[in-house]
């Protein structure tokens, strides 16, 4: 199933740290492996569109694994 | 010449003795040295000769303390040399004693340079927790980004395990979590490199689930979890989680569970009231994450799911958790510290394989114990904690108890000096066997008590479980030139043997194989705090005596040697025993 969302992309330092996306009404998903290096910005705002991986889990365990099938920047930090 | 070769083996044991003796003093472990100088020399002449050493062995002597002005206790720096230099120099004759100023410590602290900077494991008391094991024998699964063998896992032995990111054996770390968690349980300690870890005499099985980028799929977690199953990793560590319910993964974790495996699961870092998969499936030890002052970490978990939490850490600095591992983009070693409850289930993880080390096998035991000894947390309405903060001493201890170890023994054989050598050539002598029965019986006496009265194994409940059991039997055998051999059959006897030792009559006196003696002792010494042990285990061990003398030789003055010589040492036993058990309750309910 796909969603779509907007949010701040955010460098998260649980564990041995991972990517997150927190979004403008607060969730943060954490970014599946395999994500354009062009998303991976720290303090960039981008909408998303992509997958909650349910069978997927992970050290950081920061919330939902998004799956990222394309994006694009509203605006870089 | 029976005499003659007596005293050759006399003189062979005190040799052995002495010997044994210079070996355990010369193990201490000193940087300075002690100048006690005597109380009649004048104050101008100690500072006088003060300004001496001073200037000979280039040390600054100094005080002690302020309160050791009086005694003249004086401390320089040096070490075995200096030591002999001063206790041959004109200084020894205006001092009562030079000697070593030996540091003593209380539990084992490891030689790790940075061990002082690991607040986590200080916290969990794992010091105490090493003094009865480090986790050999066990083996514990770190289902995770793989290990690598960075510096400080040099020491720590591995068993084969798998990567199923790659589907390969070798599973080496690419991120450098797996590693770190890994440290947590079992870096080498007292290497005198780095940090410790906490079951570090376990051994590690290396399993990679998860990918550089931290992430993995239920299948190879279910996977993996199966293969430690079947692998006989005794514990398995998933410092990992997820939203989804895995029916897969469930079933993994019950097989494990039906193996014996204790499964301990991170709760997961989102500050929600419930725990992640897999740590709230049944089974599953789930652990919630506490900072440095011991307050629930801002990112973990609770509610639901949560079994008991651990140090998790909070920020990457002096409040996360300190471990080696790698730096991901170079797979360098690096000293680094995390935080996140995936640090804290590897402290659970490292718990559970100290508490399965000390015997405890089942998971709903392991569990048992170490919610049971787990510092408990008030005012705890949001289950933040579980059921407390792990104590890894208390654990073991609690792991411990009611179980004969052979470490227990050992022990207890070498304090009461069963293991000098001396004791060996000299107990040949005299009949060793039922001497033997006598002290084994009021040790197994004292274990059954302790199960049902938890005490504290003390010097003076030894001293009283010799002293009632069988004395100090091996003296019975000297026999020295015109010495008389009573005094030595005297210290030789047990309590019940004394009213026929002075004669030298085999046949028992009723007065004192009984539980009069016992009665007396507890009676004169229940007030006092250490001597109420010797009461205690004179009881003991008079007891064992009286089972023993009743079945190898029942005889006793007035009653001869039948059935009912016989009854009357078993109930004099059986009174003993009971005494014992009231003197120990006593201390239970004070």
């Amino acid at each position: 199933m796909s969603i779509t969302l907007t949010g701040t992309i955010e460098r998260n330092h649980m564990g041995a740290g991972t990517w997150a996306l927190v979004t403008d009404d607060g969730v943060t998903y954490e970014v599946h492996k395999g994500a354009a290096k062009d998303l991976l910005k720290s303090g960039q705002k981008v909408k998303v569109q992509g997958q909650v991986r349910e069978d997927v889990m992970t050290f950081a365990m920061i919330g939902p694994v998004l799956e990222v099938k394309s994006f694009e920047v509203i605006s870089s930090d | 010449m029976r005499r003659l070769f007596l005293l050759c083996l006399f003189l062979i044991g005190l040799s052995f003795a002495l010997f044994n003796f210079k070996g355990l003093a010369s193990k201490g472990d000193f940087e300075s040295i002690v100048l006690d100088f005597r109380e009649n020399v004048p104050a101008s002449q100690i500072s006088a000769q003060v300004q001496a050493i001073a200037q000979q062995y280039n040390v600054t002597p100094r005080l002690n303390s302020e309160f050791s002005k009086s005694d003249h206790v004086y401390i320089v720096k040096g070490d075995r040399k200096t030591l002999a230099a001063l206790k041959k120099s004109q200084l020894a004759k205006s001092t009562e004693f030079i000697e070593p100023n030996y540091r003593y410590s209380a539990f084992e602290v490891p030689n790790d340079p940075d061990y002082s900077k690991q607040w986590n494991l200080r916290s969990i008391k794992v010091e105490s927790a090493w003094d009865e094991t480090k986790g050999s024998g066990v083996t514990v699964a770190v289902i995770d980004t793989g290990i690598s063998i960075v510096p400080d896992l040099k020491d720590t032995k591995f068993v084969p395990g798998y990567d199923f990111v790659n589907d390969q054996v070798a599973a080496e770390d690419d991120s450098g979590h797996g590693t770190h968690v890994a440290g947590t349980i079992a870096q080498s300690t007292n290497n005198n490199y780095g940090v410790a870890g906490i079951a570090y005499e376990a051994s590690l099985m290396p399993l990679k689930v998860l990918s550089s980028f931290g992430g993995g799929t239920v299948a190879d977690i279910a996977e993996a979890i199966k293969f430690a199953a079947d692998n006989n990793a005794d514990v398995i560590n998933l410092s990992l989680g997820g939203g989804g319910e895995s029916q897969l993964l469930k079933e993994a974790v019950d097989y494990a569970y039906q193996k014996g495996v204790v499964v301990v699961a991170a709760a997961g870092n989102v500050n929600q009231n419930a725990a992640s998969y897999p740590a709230r499936f049944p089974h599953v030890i789930g652990v919630a994450a506490l900072d440095a002052t011991g307050e629930k970490a801002p990112y973990s978990n609770f509610g639901a799911g949560v079994d008991i939490s651990a140090p998790g850490g909070a920020g990457r600095g002096a409040g996360g958790i300190l471990q080696e591992t790698i730096q991901p983009d170079t797979a360098e070693p690096v000293f680094v510290s995390f935080q996140g409850t995936s640090m804290a289930a590897p402290h659970v993880a490292g718990v559970a394989a100290l508490v399965k080390a000390a015997g405890v096998e089942e998971p709903d035991q392991v569990l048992s114990v170490l919610k049971q000894s787990s510092l408990v947390i008030q005012d705890d309405a949001l289950n933040y904690f579980g059921a407390g903060q792990i104590d890894a001493g208390a654990a073991v201890k609690l792991a411990m108890h009611g179980q004969i170890s052979f470490k227990d023994f050992f022990r207890w054989l070498r304090d009461n000096g069963y293991l000098n050598p001396r004791f060996w050539i000299d107990g040949g002598a005299i009949a060793l066997l039922p001497k033997m029965a006598m002290v084994l019986g009021s040790y197994l006496l004292a274990w059954v008590l302790r199960v049902y009265f938890p005490f504290t194994w003390s010097w003076s409940l030894f001293n009283g479980l010799v002293a009632g059991s069988s004395g100090l039997f091996f003296l019975r055998g000297f026999y020295i030139f015109d010495l008389p051999q009573w005094p030595f059959r005297v210290l030789g006897s047990s309590i019940p043997e004394l009213g026929n030792a002075i004669a030298g009559s085999h046949a028992l006196n009723p007065l004192f194989a009984s539980v009069l003696i016992p009665l007396g002792l507890i009676a004169l010494l229940l007030g006092h705090r250490s001597w109420k042990w010797f009461a205690i285990g004179s009881c003991l061990g008079v007891a064992s005596c009286l089972v023993v003398s009743a079945l190898v030789s029942p005889t006793v003055w007035g009653l001869g040697s039948g059935i009912l010589a016989q009854i009357f040492l078993i109930a004099n036993a059986l009174l003993c025993y009971e005494l014992a058990a009231l003197a120990t309750k006593g201390e239970q309910t004070a």
